[in-house]
C-alpha cells in the first residue's frame, strides 16, 4: 500500500522529520510553497484517494463525485428564498421591506398597496433578470455535459456523455478535443508517449506544452490493449493548484510515481496528437479547473457610491420631515377638537395626554407616509438601462467589430457603463495591446551589409514629426506576404545573394536561422501549408524567413532538423539536407542567447548561436573587425526605427573539441544540484571564439490605430500609462512611436541601470544591493520631484517619467510613495518598464487609491490580470487565443484604438444618461413626496395622506416609470462622431460634471419650487364652487387634480432634460401621460362591490365637469416648469457647456446614418488592411508572447520561476534528449 | 520520427466553419444607437419667443378669469361671534352648549348688487381639520351603500355602536359631527325659499348612499356632535348629510347649504334668521354666512385670474428683456470661443 514514492510526497507534506531526507523534503515542499495559485488554495485534506483504474465496481465504494457541473446559482428550489435574499441585500428594497411591513400596522396612513405593488414588482423584474441569466448557464452546462466521450468498454470505445463519467474510467480523447475531466496520461499515439495540450483555458497561454506518459503505460493505446490495463492510482485528494500533483500509479506490483508531467487537466485540449488514452482521476468540480473557479469580484461605480450618500441624504431628508411632522402632531393634538372624538380611551396616535407618544407613534406613520422620498424604482431602472447598453449597444456597435479576427466587443459586466465615462488614468499593457504581437523579420544585416526596404511605422512617425518626406521604395510585385515575414530586397531574394559579394557567409546566416532554433513545424510539410510552433513569434518570425531565404525547415526529429535548401549547389537547385542536432543550448533570461551544436551531413561540427547584441559581441572571436564595426552601426539603425535586435554568429568545432566538451555537459545535464547553473557555464565554455555573421531586424508592428487614440485620448484629459515587461529601450521606443512621449517633452528617466547600482550588484551582497537602490531611488525621486516642479509651473514644459521595475519596487514602499504619486500626477505620460504583474497591480492601487482618481487598465495577457482586476474598469483585448484577461475584465474589445469608441461615446453617453436618471428620479421623487409633506401642515399634523393608495403606489412604477428608462438609453447630446472629433469633451466627465452636489442642489430646488407651486395653486384655486350649480370639491377632488398636474410636469420635464427626441421619448412620455388619465378613468369610473375606501369615485368626472380643471391643468404645469425653463435657458446662454457649443456649432448638420460605411466594410481595404486581413485569415499560429523573445527578457517566465510555478518540459527536452543518446552512439562508434 | 501532422481534411472543415460563424453585430438603427431624433436646442430665440408665446396665452385668459371672477357678486357674514347673546361672550362653549339657551340670531343682510338667481348660500367653517387623518377614515362607505351592510361598523370608533351594541347609521365621527345650524331668509318679511336639493354631486347620491339606508340609533348617545337626521328619510335624500361627507382638503372650507331660487336687487335688505347650533367655540373656529352667485368660472375665485395675469405678464416682461440683452450682447450660436478648451488653454 505504501509504496516508496508516496511516503515520499508524505514525508514531503509533513515536513521531513527524518534527517536522512530532510533537504530533499525541505526542497520538495518550498516548491509547493511557492507555488502560484488562482485563488485561495484550500487546505488538503491529510488523506488521499485510491482509483482502481478501469473498474467501476470498485470504485463504487469511495464515492467519488460524479462529472457533470453545474454552474448555477439557483435551482428550482431555491431559486425564490436565495434570489430573494439577494434583493433584500440591498439597502432599498430591505428599506421598503420594513416600510411595506409598517404599513400593515394601524400606524400606517396608507394601506400596505401603497408600497407593496412598487416593491413586488421591482423584485419582479429583479427576479426574472436573475433567472434569466441563470437559465443561460444552465443551458450552457447542459451542453457541457452533454459532450461525447469515448470510453472504454470491455475491449470497444463506446461514446458517452461527459456527465456519465466515472473516476477510474478509461477513455480517449481525440485531436482539438477537451479533457472532460483531469486525467492520467497513459497513452498516445505519438511516439515516445508525448503529447501537446493547449492551456489557453487555464493560464491564458497558448504555446502548445508537452505532457508525457510513463513509459510502462505507453503501450495501452488500443482498445483491446487498454482492456487489460488494471492500475491503482494513489493521488492526493482534489486540490485547487494547477502546477502541482503528487501520487503513484501502482501497476502489477510496481509503484511508479506521478508527476504533474502526466497529469492532462479539464480545461486543456489536445493539439498535434491523433488521440491519447488517459484514466479519469478527478471528476466534475473536483477538477483542478472548477476548483479554481473564482468570483470574479464585482466592482462597483464610482457613480453609484456617489448615489448611497446621495440616497443617505434623502435619509436624512426624510427623517427631518418626520421630525417637523411629528413635533408639530404633539403640539397640535388637543381634546378641543371635540369632532375628533378623542375621548379618554382614545389610541395612543392621538391621545392628548401623552403628547410624546403621539410625536413618536406619528414619526412612524410619517415615515410610511413619505417613502415615496426614497426612488424604489431607481436601481431597477439603472439596471435595465446598463444591461440594454452593455447587451444592446456596446456589445453589438459596429465600430468595435474588428473583423479580421471576427470579435465585437463584449461587456462582461453591466455594472461599469457611466465609469468609462469618468476614467482619467488608463494603464497599458505593451505587448499584444499597443503592438500586435506581430513579429515580422523586417531587415537584416549580412556581413556587414544591411538589407530590407521597408519603413517602419515608428520611422514614418518620426518623420511626420519632424515633417521629413520619406521616399518610400515601391516593393517587387513578386513580393511575399506572409505572417512573421515583411522583408523584400532584390539583392538577397530569390537565390540572388549568390551574386554577392561573399555568399558563404550568407549561407551560414541562413542555416543559423534555420536550424539554431526550438521550433516545431506543424501541418503539411510544404513551404505554403507548414505552420511553425514556436515559443515566442520572433522565432516564428526567424524561421519563416529563412524559409522564404530558401532554407525551408520542415521537419525535426529528436536527432535532427531537415532542410530544403534552394539555390545552394546552384541557382533553381532543390536539395532536402538532414542536420543532426548534437545539444541545444537553451535561451533563459540571463544567457540572453541561444546555441546549437549540429553536424553536418558531411561531418562539419558547427555551433550557431544568436542572442543579444552585447551578448554576442562579448563572445566574438578577435577577428574580422570591419564586419563587427558596419554590423554594429546596423544594430544602432534597426533600434533607433524600433525594430528588435539579434546578432547571429557561428563557430565551427573539431571532434576533440566537442567531445571533451559534450562530457562534461552530459555531466552537467545528469546532475541533480544547481543544474540550470551548471549548464549554463558549461555553455559558457563553448560559446566564445564566436564568428559574427550579421544581424536581424525583427519589427514589433504597433496595433492599428494606436497613436491616433492615444493622441485622442490624451486630448480628452486622459493620462496613458505603459506598464510593461519590455526593456527601457524598448518601451521608450514604443511610447515614441505611440505618440507618448515626444520630443517637446522633458523625460525624467529613473532606473537601476546605473553604475553605482551595477557596482553594488556585481558583489553581491543583497543587503548592500538594496541600499544602494534605495538611496538612488530616493535622490533620483526628489531630483525629479524638484525640476517637475521646476518645469511644469515655470516654463509650462509637458514631462514624461520613465521608471524601470526594480526601482518601482522601491519607490513603491510606503516611505517613498507619497513622492511617487506626487512626481507621477505631474506628468503627461509615465512609462514602467521591466515591471512584474504584481507591481502593474501596484501601480494602479497607487494611483487609484492614493490619487483618487478613476483607473482603467487594458491588457491581453495572464500577467495583466492583476492590474485588470485592480482597476476601477478592466479591459481585456480579445480575440487573440489567451483567455485569462478577457475573463478577469470588465469589458472586452479587440483592438486598443476602440478604447476610443468604448470610453469617448460609449462611456460619455452612459455616463451622462446615468447622471440625468439619478437627478431626475430624485427630483420626481422628491416633488411627489413635498407636495405630501406640505399637506401634512395643513392635516394638523396628523399624517393624513393627500394622494389616493394606488396613486402613490403606481407613481413610480407605471406613471413616471419608462420616460426615463427611454432617456437612460437614448439621450445622446452629441453624436458618436463629434464625441471623438471634441475629445475634450470627455473632460466633463472625469470632473463629474454632472453629478456634483450643485446639479442635485439645483434638481432639489426646482423639486421645492415645483411642488409648492401643485400644493398651492390646486388648493387654493380650489375653495369655492367651480361651477354654476356652485358645488364644492371634497379632499379626494383636489388630490386628484393636484396628482394630474404633478404626472404632467413631471413627465414633461423630463422632455425639458432631453437632447435628443427620439418617437420613443414621445410614444413612453405620452403613453405615461396617457397611462394616468385611463388609470384615473377606469378607477374612479367603476364602484366595485369589496370592501374599499371608494374616496376617488368619480372624481375625475366631477373635476372635468368644471372649468376650474382645465384653467388648473394649463396654469399649473406651466408655471412648475416656468422655473426650469428660464433656469436652462440662462444657463445654456450665460454659462453653456461645451457640449451644448459642440450641439450649436454642428446644429444644422443632419446625423449622418453610417449604415453604408459599415457595409463596405472589407470592400474597401488599404493594402495593408488587406495584408493583415490575408494574414488573419491564414491558419492560425498558436503562439503568443510568453517571454521567449531575445530582447524582451522573458519576465512572465522569469517571475513565474521565481514563484515556483512548474515549467513544463519544452518540445526541445526531446530533441536534446535523442542527442544525448545519438551522442554515446557516435562515441562508441 | 516526425510530429504527426494534422488532418488537413479537418483544417478545411474548421475554416469553413469558421466563416460560417461571423459574429459581426447586425446593423440596426437602435443598436448603432442611431435613431432619427430631433434635437432642439434652447436659443435665445426659441426662449424669447416660448415666454412671448405664453404672455400672449396667458393674458387674455387671466383676464377672462379675472372679469368672470368680478362679476360674481357674493355677500359674507361672520356671525360666530355676534350670534352670541352679550352675556355669554366670556363662555361661548357653555352657551353653545346648553340645551336651554335660545341659539336664534338674527340680523340683516344688504344686496350690494344684482344677484341673479340662483343664489348659493355657503356655510364656511375655519380651523375645522376635517381633513385630520383620524377624522378622514372615521366612516364605513359600505354600511352607507347597502342595508346589507348596516352591521359593517368598522373604522367608525368612537361613534360605531350605540351602548347596548347596535350599529349607528351612518356610523363615524364624520356623520356625528355633522352641521346644524340653519339658515332662513326673507326680504320685507316675506321668507324667501331655500332649495335644498340638488346640493350634493349626483354621483354620491347615486351611488356612495343607499337609497335602503335610513338613519338609526343616530345622535343617540351621551354626546351630540350635531345634527340629527329624519329616519324616515333614506341617506341618499339626505344631501346636507352627503356634502357634509365629502371631507374638505383644507381646514377652512366651504360646503354648499342650499339656493334661493329668486333674483335678489341690489340694495335689498335681506333679514336672516339663524339657528347657531353648531360647536366651533371649543376650538376657537369660524363660522360664515355667503350668499354668492356664479359664472362659469363657478363661485368668486380671483386666484386663477391674478395667477394667469402675474405669469403671462411676467414672460412677456421676460421676453422683452431677453430681446433687449439680446441686442445689446448678442450671444453667437456655436461660437467655439466659448468652449472651455479655448477660453483658457493653459489648462488643457
Amino acid at each position: 500500500m505504501d509504496g516508496k514514492g508516496w511516503e515520499r510526497v508524505r514525508m514531503a507534506r509533513l515536513g521531513g522529520s527524518s534527517a536522512s531526507r530532510g533537504r530533499e523534503a525541505a526542497q520538495l515542499r518550498q516548491v509547493s510553497s511557492q507555488t502560484v495559485r488562482l485563488g485561495r488554495v484550500q487546505p488538503q485534506a491529510p488523506s488521499h484517494r485510491t482509483i482502481y483504474c478501469n473498474d467501476r465496481e470498485a470504485n463504487l465504494l469511495a464515492r467519488f463525485k460524479v462529472n457533470s457541473v453545474s454552474t448555477t446559482k439557483y435551482n428550482i428550489l431555491t431559486f425564490l428564498p436565495k434570489g430573494l435574499f439577494e434583493q433584500f441585500r440591498r439597502v432599498a428594497n430591505l428599506y421598503f421591506l420594513m416600510i411595506s411591513i409598517l404599513s400593515t400596522t394601524p400606524i400606517s396612513p396608507v394601506s400596505p398597496v401603497t408600497n407593496v405593488v412598487p416593491l413586488s414588482l421591482v423584485l419582479l423584474v429583479s427576479l426574472i433578470k436573475e433567472a434569466f441569466e441563470d437559465w443561460k448557464r444552465f443551458q450552457n452546462d447542459i451542453a457541457i455535459n452533454s459532450t461525447p466521450v469515448d470510453v472504454l468498454q470491455g475491449e470497444n470505445w463506446e461514446t458517452v456523455s461527459w456527465r456519465k463519467l466515472q473516476v477510474g474510467d478509461i477513455i480517449r480523447v481525440k485531436q482539438d478535443e477537451f479533457f472532460p475531466a483531469d486525467l492520467l496520461f497513459l497513452a498516445s499515439t505519438n511516439p515516445d508517449g508525448v503529447c501537446y495540450i493547449e492551456t489557453a483555458n487555464l493560464d491564458g497561454e497558448t504555446n502548445l506544452k508537452i505532457r508525457k506518459a510513463l513509459e510502462r503505460t505507453w503501450d495501452y493505446v488500443f482498445p483491446e490493449k487498454a482492456s487489460e490495463f488494471k492500475g491503482e492510482i494513489q493521488c492526493e485528494q482534489p486540490n485547487n493548484s494547477l502546477y502541482t500533483f503528487t501520487g503513484n500509479l501502482i501497476v502489477e506490483n510496481q509503484t511508479l510515481p506521478l508527476s504533474p508531467n502526466q497529469i492532462l487537466l479539464r480545461g486543456c485540449s489536445l493539439r498535434n496528437t491523433v488521440h491519447i488514452v488517459g484514466a479519469v482521476i478527478f471528476t466534475g468540480h473536483e477538477t483542478k479547473v472548477m476548483m479554481n473557479s473564482m468570483s470574479v469580484p464585482s466592482k462597483r461605480s464610482t457613480l453609484e457610491r456617489k448615489l448611497d450618500k446621495l440616497i443617505l441624504t434623502l435619509f436624512g431628508g426624510l427623517f427631518f420631515m418626520c421630525l417637523i411632522g411629528a413635533i408639530g402632531s404633539g403640539v397640535f393634538i388637543n381634546r378641543k377638537y371635540y369632532y375628533l372624538g378623542l375621548f379618554e380611551d382614545v389610541e395612543q396616535q392621538f391621545n392628548p395626554s401623552n403628547r410624546f407618544v403621539v410625536s413618536i407613534l406619528t414619526m412612524f406613520t410619517l415615515i410610511t407616509l413619505y417613502s415615496t422620498i426614497i426612488p424604489i424604482s431607481l436601481y431597477v431602472s439603472i439596471e435595465m438601462i446598463k444591461f440594454i447598453q452593455c447587451a444592446q449597444f456596446i456589445n453589438k456597435d459596429l465600430r468595435m467589430y474588428h473583423a479580421e479576427t471576427n470579435t465585437p466587443a463584449l461587456a462582461r459586466t453591466s455594472n461599469l457603463n457611466e465609469e468609462l465615462g469618468q476614467v482619467e488614468y488608463i494603464f497599458s499593457d505593451k505587448t499584444g495591446t499597443l503592438t500586435r504581437n506581430l513579429m515580422e523579420f523586417f531587415k537584416c544585416s549580412i556581413g556587414g551589409v544591411s538589407y530590407g526596404v521597408g519603413i517602419t511605422e515608428i520611422e514614418r512617425g518620426q518623420a511626420q514629426r519632424e515633417g521629413r518626406a520619406l521616399n518610400e521604395i515601391q516593393k517587387s510585385d513578386t513580393v511575399v506576404y506572409e505572417k512573421g515575414f515583411n522583408f523584400d530586397d532584390d539583392r538577397i531574394m530569390r537565390g540572388a545573394w549568390r551574386n554577392e559579394r561573399d555568399p558563404e557567409i550568407f549561407k551560414e546566416f541562413f542555416r543559423c536561422l534555420a536550424l539554431c532554433h526550438t521550433v516545431l513545424p506543424e501541418g503539411d510539410e510544404s513551404p505554403e501549408k507548414i505552420v511553425y510552433q514556436a515559443a515566442s513569434p520572433d522565432e516564428a518570425a526567424l524561421v519563416t524567413a529563412a524559409k522564404h531565404f530558401g532554407f525551408f525547415f520542415y521537419r525535426r526529429t529528436p536527432t535532427t532538423v531537415q532542410l530544403r535548401e534552394s539555390h545552394v549547389e546552384k541557382m533553381g537547385n532543390i536539395q532536402d539536407v538532414s542536420y543532426e542536432i548534437l545539444n541545444v543550448l537553451e535561451f533563459n533570461s540571463t544567457r540572453k542567447r541561444q546555441s546549437v551544436v549540429c553536424r553536418y551531413p558531411n561531418g562539419r561540427l558547427v555551433l550557431y548561436c544568436k542572442g543579444a547584441d552585447n551578448v554576442i559581441y562579448e563572445r566574438l572571436a578577435g577577428t574580422n573587425q570591419d564586419i563587427k564595426r558596419l554590423t554594429r552601426e546596423h544594430l544602432e539603425q534597426f533600434g533607433s526605427s524600433g525594430l528588435r535586435t539579434l546578432c547571429l554568429a557561428y563557430r565551427d568545432l573539431t571532434i576533440d573539441t566537442y567531445e571533451n566538451w559534450n562530457e562534461k555537459f552530459v555531466q552537467a545535464k545528469s546532475s541533480l544540484r544547481d543544474r540550470e547553473k551548471k549548464l549554463d557555464e558549461v555553455a559558457e565554455m563553448i560559446e566564445k571564439d564566436l564568428i559574427l555573421i550579421g544581424s536581424t531586424a525583427i519589427e514589433d508592428k504597433l496595433q492599428e490605430g494606436v497613436p491616433d487614440c492615444i493622441d485622442t485620448l490624451s486630448r480628452a484629459g486622459i493620462k496613458i500609462w505603459v506598464l510593461t515587461g519590455d526593456k527601457m529601450e524598448t518601451a521608450i521606443n514604443i511610447a515614441y512611436a505611440c505618440n507618448l512621449i515626444n520630443n517637446d517633452m522633458k523625460q525624467l528617466i529613473i532606473t537601476s541601470e546605473t553604475d553605482a547600482i551595477r557596482e553594488a550588484e556585481e558583489k553581491g551582497d543583497p543587503v548592500e544591493i538594496s541600499r544602494v537602490i534605495r538611496d538612488s531611488v530616493s535622490h533620483d525621486l526628489k531630483r525629479c520631484l524638484e525640476e517637475a516642479q521646476q518645469d511644469l509651473h515655470i516654463f509650462g514644459q509637458k514631462l514624461a517619467l520613465v521608471i524601470d521595475g526594480k526601482c518601482l519596487m522601491y519607490a513603491l514602499d510606503p516611505s517613498f510613495r507619497v513622492d511617487l504619486l506626487k512626481l507621477s500626477l505631474n506628468c503627461s505620460s509615465v512609462v514602467c518598464c521591466r515591471v512584474s504583474p504584481l507591481q502593474k497591480a501596484q501601480v494602479t492601487s497607487l494611483v487609484k487609491k492614493g490619487a483618487r482618481r478613476i483607473t482603467l487598465s487594458i491588457g491581453d495577457g495572464a500577467n495583466d490580470v492583476s492590474m485588470i482586476q485592480a482597476a476601477h474598469v478592466g479591459v481585456g483585448i480579445s480575440g487573440l487565443e489567451g483567455m485569462q484577461a478577457v475573463m478577469a475584465s470588465d469589458f472586452a474589445i479587440a483592438q486598443f484604438r476602440f478604447l476610443k469608441d468604448l470610453l469617448l461615446v460609449h462611456g460619455r453617453w452612459s455616463y451622462i444618461r446615468l447622471c440625468k436618471v439619478i437627478t431626475y428620479f430624485f427630483y420626481k421623487n422628491l416633488t411627489f413626496t413635498l407636495t405630501q409633506f406640505w399637506f401634512t401642515f395643513h392635516t394638523g399634523f396628523s399624517g393624513q395622506r393627500f394622494y389616493d393608495d394606488w396613486f402613490q403606489s403606481l407613481y413610480n412604477v407605471i406613471f413616471t416609470a419608462l420616460p426615463v428608462i427611454i432617456l437612460g438609453l437614448f439621450d445622446k447630446d452629441v453624436s458618436a462622431s463629434l464625441a471623438k472629433k471634441y475629445p475634450q469633451l470627455y473632460k466633463e466627465g472625469i470632473r463629474n460634471t454632472y453629478f456634483k452636489w450643485a446639479v442635485v442642489g439645483v434638481w432639489a430646488f426646482f423639486a421645492f419650487y415645483q411642488s409648492l407651486i401643485f400644493y398651492y395653486f390646486t388648493t387654493t384655486a380650489s375653495e369655492n364652487g367651480h361651477n354654476s350649480s356652485g358645488k364644492i370639491f371634497g379632499l379626494w377632488d383636489v388630490s386628484t387634480m393636484a396628482f394630474t398636474c404633478v404626472v404632467i410636469t413631471v413627465n414633461l420635464r423630463l422632455l425639458m432634460a432631453c437632447n435628443s427626441i427620439t418617437r420613443w421619448h414621445h410614444l413612453s412620455i405620452s403613453g405615461s401621460i396617457l397611462a394616468w388619465f385611463v388609470f384615473i378613468f377606469i378607477y374612479s369610473g367603476v364602484m366595485t362591490p369589496n370592501d374599499r375606501q371608494e374616496n376617488v369615485y368619480f372624481t375625475i368626472y366631477v373635476l372635468m365637469s368644471t372649468f376650474y380643471f382645465y384653467l388648473t391643468l394649463l396654469l399649473v404645469p406651466i408655471v412648475a416648469l416656468f422655473g426650469d425653463f428660464l433656469y436652462l435657458g440662462l444657463q445654456r446662454w450665460f454659462f453653456p457647456y461645451n457640449y451644448q457649443i459642440v450641439q450649436e456649432i454642428h446644429r444644422d448638420e443632419v446625423d449622418s446614418i453610417s449604415r453604408t460605411e459599415f457595409l463596405e466594410i472589407g470592400n474597401h481595404l488599404t493594402p495593408d488592411e488587406a495584408r493583415s486581413y490575408a494574414i488573419a485569415q491564414l491558419p492560425r499560429e498558436k503562439s503568443k508572447h510568453t517571454g521567449f523573445a531575445f530582447d524582451s527578457p522573458g519576465y512572465e517566465s522569469f517571475f513565474a520561476s521565481q514563484a515556483g510555478v512548474y515549467v513544463p518540459q519544452k518540445a526541445w527536452d526531446v530533441a536534446r534528449r535523442a542527442s544525448v543518446r545519438s551522442s554515446k552512439r557516435t562515441s562508441q562508434r | 520520427m516526425n510530429v504527426p501532422t494534422a488532418d488537413p481534411a479537418l483544417e478545411a472543415d474548421a475554416a469553413v466553419e469558421r466563416k460560417k460563424k461571423s459574429k459581426k453585430p447586425k446593423y440596426s438603427r437602435f443598436t448603432q444607437q442611431e435613431l432619427p431624433a430631433c434635437k432642439p436646442l434652447l436659443t435665445p430665440t426659441i426662449v424669447i419667443s416660448t415666454f412671448a408665446l405664453i404672455g400672449i396665452l396667458f393674458i387674455p385668459i387671466g383676464l377672462a378669469s379675472l372679469s368672470a371672477s368680478e362679476n360674481v357678486v357674493e355677500i359674507v357674514y361672520r356671525y360666530d361671534t355676534e350670534c352670541i347673546p352679550q352675556q355669554s361672550q366670556d363662555d361661548k362653549v357653555a352657551f353653545i352648549q346648553s340645551s336651554a339657551t335660545d341659539k336664534t340670531c338674527r340680523t340683516t343682510l344688504t344686496v350690494p348688487k344684482n344677484m341673479k338667481a340662483p343664489v348659493h348660500i355657503y356655510y364656511e367653517l375655519y380651523n375645522f381639520y376635517q381633513n385630520h387623518r383620524r377624522y378622514v377614515k372615521n366612516r364605513n362607505d359600505k354600511q352607507l351603500r347597502s342595508k346589507e351592510y348596516e352591521l359593517e361598523t368598522t373604522n367608525c370608533a368612537p361613534e360605531a355602536t350605540t351602548v347596548d351594541g347596535s350599529p349607528i347609521v351612518p356610523c363615524g365621527l364624520i356623520a356625528w359631527s355633522l352641521f346644524n345650524d340653519t339658515y332662513s331668509f326673507a326680504i320685507q318679511n316675506k321668507a324667501i325659499e331655500v332649495n335644498k336639493k340638488n346640493i350634493a354631486w349626483q354621483s354620491d347620491k347615486d351611488e356612495k348612499f343607499g337609497s335602503d339606508v335610513y338613519p338609526k340609533n343616530f345622535q343617540q348617545g351621551g354626546l351630540i356632535g350635531g345634527a340629527k337626521l329624519n329616519e324616515s328619510i333614506p341617506l341618499s335624500e339626505q344631501e346636507d348629510l352627503i356634502v357634509w361627507m365629502r371631507t374638505a382638503a383644507l381646514p377652512q372650507f366651504r360646503k354648499l347649504y342650499g339656493r334661493i331660487e329668486t333674483d335678489l336687487v341690489a340694495n335689498e335688505q335681506i333679514s336672516v334668521t339663524i339657528q347657531n347650533n353648531y360647536n366651533t367655540y371649543s376650538f376657537e373656529g369660524e363660522k360664515k354666512l355667503v350668499l354668492s352667485t356664479t359664472s362659469w368660472i363657478g363661485g368668486k375665485n380671483d386666484f386663477l385670474g391674478v395667477a394667469y395675469l402675474t405669469v403671462g405678464s411676467l414672460c412677456l416682461f421676460l421676453a422683452l428683456a431677453f430681446i433687449v440683452l439680446y441686442l445689446l450682447k448678442p450671444r453667437t450660436l456655436g461660437d467655439p470661443s466659448y468652449l472651455s478648451w479655448n477660453r483658457n488653454p493653459d489648462r488643457h
